[in-house]
């Protein structure tokens, strides 16, 4: 970020990153050359010179390393200024030549530069600002002679976050009244002591168990819960209530909110069509088990890019949470254009989930900002380009005797099945000898038919359709066989086609594809009708023909439209037409007796045979049942064909293919182009959660910090790189991340750590000194208050009037009603059953459909990674929470239950109100308002005005 | 360091800021307009909100041509080659196939012969701008008008396409043109909302909320939806409570926030809690008032169309009058950015609610011209007549145009994002002035290609706002209405 600390209002007003480069610089130049000669400052203004020899490779070489050669290196030029080699760095840029004059730091531009004394133009335009010590160094470096060894070359710098993780120590913070310090705080106090500020004091015994319990449950404490805590005086009560609050299901379901945002999970797929996905939820219950349960974060990562490896499919949501447009169309450009979207999709949550990593941006070129090539979007692209969008069967866990009964099942069935088909055969020869009837053919099928006769020759075949098994007939491939065995229909011979009409406006469906020798729905004709239609080829030349092969999709996956009831005839040489095959010989589609054959069955056999038959019924409802799984809405898989990086990321521009791959500069996974898709995944999965990886667990301790104070050490939780936040506290953030590795992953000790700190227990009260100096109370000074989110405000309400439906997992609730017509529209519901009482996270998240109450709570709608929410205060949220049905309805709950637990005495019911809804006694202001509330408007009135006080709706 | 996800600044800091900022901003916009700052890296400027207020009125990067907007969106891809694309080689050539459309495949598939539209092209207003029989009433206009005849999309399918017009990306979840406007600028009335969107009596855009959603933006630069059927919801009072009840409930919640806030001196989320309830009290004055259009004389209602009555479709138009009606109230009371939809979500099959005219287009566009000529420009003559155009800028568009062939065995035209119409009236463009054109058949942009970006970008740079500038960071980019793209299309800009 670009500091100008000599113009303040500058500072404070245009505030920044710098933008996109499109164009020449030429006009910083001009003005930064005519800043430069006209104003004459003082040396005065120079941080003083370092009073010591200063060595290059020491001293010098890490600040260009870190601050300059990014912009003025190897990679890129600034104004033609290269930092990177002795030669180029003595002679300077284009607009200051030399940048640096040997023996003369004063005049020296560079040292004018970074020190701020060209207006708009301090160095380093990105990043930190140099220090006052460091300056002094490079000064001393240049009025010492600006040694600089020939061979010696300056490397850019990593991105901090890119550097491995090392512990730091512990500081050592002066304290008087504190026994023992504990790590956190003691990070926190080290930077607190620079601007000579302090933690605050404790904050009271009630206020903070209802900040703990709002934090990690989203739910206010009950006054039970109140109570256990305050009235526990022994020394480890914060500990114990840390312990109740980490272990209670709350806490998943809580912190489950949390994660489907980053992950950009909701339940419909988005787009004109937004059809709902009814078994998405899957996923949504798998991350609050997993948090409940503590699982460790390494593996939460791998089983959600390749669960279906470790046998927790459940995970894979993760991969298809997203938006996905299902509009099909003819049209190649759009169809590419939607996958290259959805895969896009995967690798930017990837990345920005796991890894802090915006990969995203490196979809049409290199990352602008970030060591991110174009090459390595693809490679992580080619490891998810098998993932497909759609339901799959969920599979179970098995219990081991599940497993063996499963194992036993599969032998019993096979057996089952043997003895039957037996009995089967018997029965049917039984049957085919008692008859004297002409057997009946099979019954058509999608895949292919065959009518065999007598040859004949002919000029003409027509093929007539009288009945279908639904919709316009399709056929895919009509092919007419000679006595050679040679396919004489194929257009390219000269046979035409004719037919009663095609189906308008699909061009994989014209009269063309019945002979085109290519098979399958894209290259197939369908009818103008319904249920029927004639298709008619026509010989160059009579040809002697004697079997027709016909097919509605070879390829075996469409199955509708079949033909049924269907006759052929040929146009002899006469010109007359005769019939030579019809459907009438055949069984009848889908009507087959498979019971026939018991009546041929002598008793005992037809006995055995009926026995047999439910036997292996059961066993195969028993077998599906450990071995399917219900149909969910998670990854399902297939292996893609090789990935090409797309030059400007446009799909009809293919380059050079990408093997699956890791970002580079961060290692590699080693994987062939052709890699088994499932073993990207998995190595892709390894490759993140890495102990050494610098990213995984910094980003993620980062988001604890973030969602318990409200802001993380680093304020872009998603964005670590060069355009992202400077960490407030880098050692305090390293330490967490090395802890939450050497704990084996587990977010609850981390959790658990930050809870029982200090600077989580202090008092959110405002001081003098703090405002001034951190007003955002970054560096914890204050425990910073903040407003709920919409989602904990629901629940809060809800707990609060006693309707809080506590009922876990399944399917999820709705707020809306659906209407279908092509496309799925919602309208909010007006009134509620206690269906809808359920938490938040149970809701059924349509896309762009928000709550009518609460949607208006900076609720994000699911179509792009949240991984940090806005916080706004709007009239209309004023409006929804004072004027809508559902608080009024509530209000009214809340006050039946404060007459039945109060009685009818107004100072009672002010008590105990004030016990529900904020945890605490009310002083005598309160009091006397209140209860002239109820006396003058009724208690339902008193309970919807304390629904809209701050003192509820945030957490302090 | 200043914020980037976290906008609304510290109310002290905001106080304390505002008297510097102005100084700041004069010489930024100095800088600007010399051109000093147009280096390859340009700073974002980034608007100073007031918790307390968010849509306070906020002043633009430089003089505006125009200070508010009123844009018509009909959704569904309405057709150039019916409304304003005047074509005469179609109808020359009617009936014989596209030159290279026998292998072209569109959004449905194949394509039939080229054909002419409909309804006859005539001279129109004094200027003698070939406008059809289809929108007859808009054609008068055309002297006030400022055509786009050479837009390109980059989506030939309705949800992305919709999203494209409306927030300048084809996926869904990105802010919305009002919300960007509404950040930048706030608005002049703190009693209504700053962005309204008014949905189509027949419901909702295809894309729905996306068309007005505020994305990653704060909710507070969100649309407000609501029209003339349609109130805005929670806004009223519930029936069952009393005035005198409701007074004394919010003045008792205010006596508890306020005996809270005590203990949190210098609070700002606290003290913009506080103020929303103000806002929202001042709202729910205001927007019955500008909501009841019963208060109009018959004379407007009759001039709208909003008397209209007999079948389905004179209905549909009366309560898209009404509409019309609603944003020219809302205009009136300095709404920013108003948004005024023609046409729905499909519903009763392709085409019948909106202007996705596959397969019988005649009769479907015979209903959609009736809704749409004789309200808007209605509209538009009002505000012009009442002197509202001096400030504002009205924009028609739509999310793509349509084929000069039918398709194969139809009588109605597929997606074409290759070349489309938009029109612009009002302050800030020239008029009447035609920009670019397409093909001799209408099928692809040929002269001056414009694209959806270079029309934000021209939008914004109308209302003041440097469109490279306004951005806000989210995900590891300052993301821009326009993306990484856009020019300003100065052509078509009025002189100052």
């Amino acid at each position: 970020m670009k500091r100008l600390a000599s113009i303040p209002w500058l500072s404070a007003r245009v505030a920044g990153r710098y933008w996109h480069s499109r164009n020449a610089l030429c006009h910083w130049i001009v003005l930064g050359v005519l800043a430069f000669f006209s104003t004459v400052q003082s040396q005065g203004d120079l941080p003083a010179v370092a009073n010591r020899p200063v060595d290059f490779k020491k001293d010098i070489e890490p600040i260009f390393s870190t601050h300059c050669v990014r912009c003025h290196g190897p990679d890129k030029q600034s104004s033609g200024l290269r930092l990177d080699d002795r030669e180029s760095a003595l002679k300077g840029g284009e607009n200051y030549v030399p940048a640096i004059r040997p023996k003369n730091s004063s005049e020296s531009p560079l040292i004018r530069l970074v020190a701020g004394l060209v207006p708009e133009m301090k160095m380093p335009q990105k990043g930190e600002a140099l220090t006052l010590e460091q300056i002094g160094l490079l000064r001393a470096w240049i009025d010492q002679g600006a040694q600089w060894p020939e061979e010696a070359k300056v490397a850019k710098a990593l991105h901090w976050s890119l550097n491995p993780v090392v512990r730091p120590e512990v500081p050592r913070v002066a304290n008087s009244h504190r026994k023992e310090v504990q790590p956190i705080d003691a990070f926190i106090l080290a930077q607190l002591q620079k601007k000579r500020l302090n933690l605050g004091t404790p904050a009271s015994r009630g206020a903070f168990v209802r900040r703990i319990y709002l934090v990690m449950h989203g739910l206010p404490p009950t006054p039970e819960q109140v109570r256990l805590f305050v009235t526990d005086k022994s020394s480890d009560a914060v500990a114990k209530l840390v312990d109740r609050v980490l272990d209670s299901p709350r806490y998943g379901e809580r912190w489950a909110r949390h994660w489907l945002d980053v992950v950009r999970f909701a339940e419909s797929n988005g787009f004109e069509t937004n059809h709902e996905r009814s078994n998405a939820y899957h996923y949504r219950d798998y991350v609050i088990q997993s948090l409940n349960e503590d699982k460790p974060y390494n593996k939460f990562v791998q089983e959600q890019i390749a669960g279906d490896y470790w046998g927790v499919d459940s995970g894979t949501g993760f991969l298809v949470a997203g938006a996905v447009d299902i509009v099909k169309s003819p049209d190649i450009n759009l169809t590419l254009m939607q996958r290259q979207d959805e895969l896009a999709d995967i690798v930017n949550t990837t990345g920005t989930a796991f890894l802090g990593l915006t990969l995203g941006c490196a979809r049409c070129h290199d990352h602008k900002f970030d060591p991110i090539s174009q090459k390595d979007f693809f490679g992580i692209q080619a490891v998810f380009a098998g993932v497909n969008f759609s339901d799959r069967p969920l599979r179970r866990q098995l219990s081991v005797t599940e497993q063996e009964e499963r194992t036993i099942l599969g032998k019993t069935r096979d057996d089952q099945k043997a003895s039957l088909a037996a009995l089967k055969q018997q029965g049917l020869a039984a049957q085919l000898s008692s008859l004297s009837r002409k057997s009946f053919r099979p019954p058509v099928n999608a895949q292919s038919n065959e009518e065999v006769f007598s040859s004949i020759e002919a000029k003409a075949v027509r093929f007539t359709i009288l009945a279908t098994t639904g919709a316009e007939p399709c056929i895919d491939e009509l092919e007419i066989y000679d006595s050679k065995g040679t396919n004489v229909a194929l257009a390219k011979d000269g046979t035409t086609s004719s037919a009663s009409g095609t189906l308008a406006g699909y061009a994989i469906h014209q009269l063309k594809h019945i002979n085109d020798g290519l098979t399958g729905n894209s290259q197939s004709w369908i009818s103008s009708t319904s249920g029927n239609g004639w298709v008619q080829l026509d010989f160059l030349t009579p040809r002697p023909i004697q079997k027709i092969v016909w097919s509605r999709d070879r390829s075996n996956q469409f199955k509708d439209r079949v033909a049924t009831d269907y006759r052929i005839t040929a146009q002899l040489t006469s010109g007359e037409w005769k019939e030579i095959v019809t459907s009438q010989d055949r069984e009848p589609f889908g009507k087959e007796d498979p019971n026939g054959f018991l009546s041929h069955l002598p008793e005992q056999e037809a006995k055995l045979a009926r026995e047999l038959q439910s036997q292996l019924k059961k066993s195969e409802e028993r077998f599906s049942e450990l071995s399917k799984g219900t149909p969910a809405w998670l990854g399902s898989f297939s292996q893609p064909k090789p990935t090409h990086r797309l030059y400007r990321g446009d799909p009809m521009q293919e380059r050079e293919v990408v093997a699956p791959d890791a970002v580079a500069v961060l290692g590699t996974l080693g994987l062939a182009v052709d890699e088994p898709e499932q073993q990207r995944r998995i190595k892709l999965a390894e490759w993140i959660v890495n102990p050494r990886h610098p990213l995984t667990a910094r980003v993620m301790v980062n988001r604890i910090w973030h969602y318990i104070f409200g802001t993380g050490i680093v304020d872009t939780p998603s964005d670590f790189g060069a355009n992202g936040g400077v960490p407030t506290n880098t050692a305090l953030l390293d330490w967490l991340a090395d802890e939450f590795v050497r704990s084996g992953w587990s977010i609850k000790h981390i959790q658990k750590l930050i809870l029982s700190s200090e600077t989580f227990g202090q008092s959110s009260s405002p001081r003098k000194e703090g405002l001034a100096n951190d007003a955002e109370a970054r560096l914890l000074w204050r425990f910073p208050p903040r407003r709920l989110e919409a989602e904990a405000i629901r629940d809060c309400i809800l707990a609060t009037s006693g309707a809080l439906d506590f009922r876990m997992g399944g399917p999820g609730f709705s707020l809306q009603i659906k209407e279908n017509d092509n496309v799925d529209r919602y309208f909010p519901k007006e009134h509620f059953t206690t269906n809808e009482f359920r938490r938040m996270i149970y809701l059924t998240r349509i896309r762009q459909q928000q709550d009518s109450v609460f949607g208006a709570f900076d609720c994000p709608s699911g179509n792009q990674v949240i991984p940090k929410r806005t916080r706004s205060n709007t009239p209309l949220q004023a409006l929804n929470l004072l004027n809508s049905n559902f608080v009024l309805e509530q209000s009214a709950v809340l006050s039946a239950r404060l007459l039945q637990t109060a009685g009818s005495q107004p100072k009672s019911q002010v008590s105990e109100a004030f016990k529900l809804v904020y945890g605490r006694e009310p002083d005598g202001f309160e009091s006397s308002n209140s209860i002239a509330m109820i006396r003058d408007h009724g208690l339902d009135a008193f309970c919807r005005a304390l629904f809209n006080t701050s003192e509820f709706l945030f957490v302090f | 360091m200043p914020e980037r996800n976290h906008p609304f600044l510290n109310r002290r800091a905001f106080l304390s800021h505002s008297a510097t900022a102005l100084s700041g901003m004069a010489l930024t916009h100095l800088l600007a307009r010399d051109r000093v700052l147009a280096s390859g890296e340009r700073l974002p400027i980034r608007p100073q909100i007031d918790p307390a207020n968010p849509n306070a009125l906020r002043a633009p990067h430089f003089k505006p041509r125009a200070k508010q907007v009123l844009m018509i969106f009909s959704a569904g891809g309405c057709s150039h080659l019916d409304t304003f694309d005047y074509k005469p080689e179609l109808i020359k050539r009617h009936g014989q196939p596209m030159p290279g459309g026998d292998k072209l495949v569109t959004f449905q598939g194949a394509q039939g012969s080229l054909t002419q539209s409909p309804w006859t092209f005539r001279p129109r207003g004094k200027c003698g701008k070939m406008v059809s029989d289809l929108v007859p009433r808009l054609g008068d206009l055309a002297d006030q008008m400022c055509f786009i005849h050479s837009l390109t999309g980059k989506t030939n399918t309705h949800g992305p396409g919709e999203n494209f017009m409306n927030t300048g990306f084809t996926l869904d979840g990105f802010p919305s043109i009002g919300a960007w406007t509404t950040f930048a600028l706030g608005s002049v009335n703190e009693n209504l909302p700053a962005y309204v969107a008014i949905p189509d009596p027949r419901g909702v855009p295809q894309s729905a909320g996306n068309c007005w959603n505020p994305g990653f933006l704060p909710a507070a630069f969100q649309g407000t939806d609501f029209n003339a059927i349609k109130p805005l919801r929670n806004l009223a009072r519930p029936a069952n409570i009393s005035a005198g009840k409701d007074r004394s409930t919010r003045e008792f919640i205010s006596r508890l926030n306020r005996h809270h806030l005590a203990n949190y001196p210098g609070d700002t989320e606290l003290a913009a809690r506080i103020s929303s309830y103000e806002l929202a009290a001042h709202m729910q004055l205001s927007v019955p008032e500008v909501s009841d259009i019963s208060t109009e004389p018959a004379h407007v209602l009759k001039m709208y169309g909003a008397d209209s009555a007999g079948d389905k479709t004179q209905e549909i138009k009366a309560g898209y009058a009404k509409n019309c009606i609603l944003a020219r109230r809302l205009i009136e009371k300095g709404v920013r950015f108003v948004q005024l939809f023609n046409g729905a979500y499909q519903v009763g099959g392709e085409g019948t609610s909106n202007w996705d005219g596959h397969k019988v287009l005649k009769d479907q566009y015979t209903v959609h011209g009736e809704v749409l000529d004789q309200p808007t420009a209605a509209l538009i003559s009002d505000l012009n007549q009442r002197g509202l155009l001096k400030d504002t800028l009205v924009v028609w568009c739509t999310e793509f145009g349509r084929m000069p062939t039918f398709q194969a065995g139809a009588s109605g035209r597929d997606h074409n994002p290759s070349g489309f119409t938009a029109w612009l009236a009002g302050a800030g463009v020239k008029a009447p002035f035609s920009y670019g054109a397409t093909d001799e058949f209408g099928y692809k942009s040929v002269e001056n290609i414009a694209t959806v970006y270079d029309f934000h970008a021209t939008i914004l740079q109308i209302l003041g706002l440097d469109h490279e500038r306004l951005s806000f960071y989210h995900n590891g980019i300052e993301r821009r209405l326009t993306d990484v793209h856009g020019e300003v299309i100065k052509d078509i800009l009025s002189s100052t």
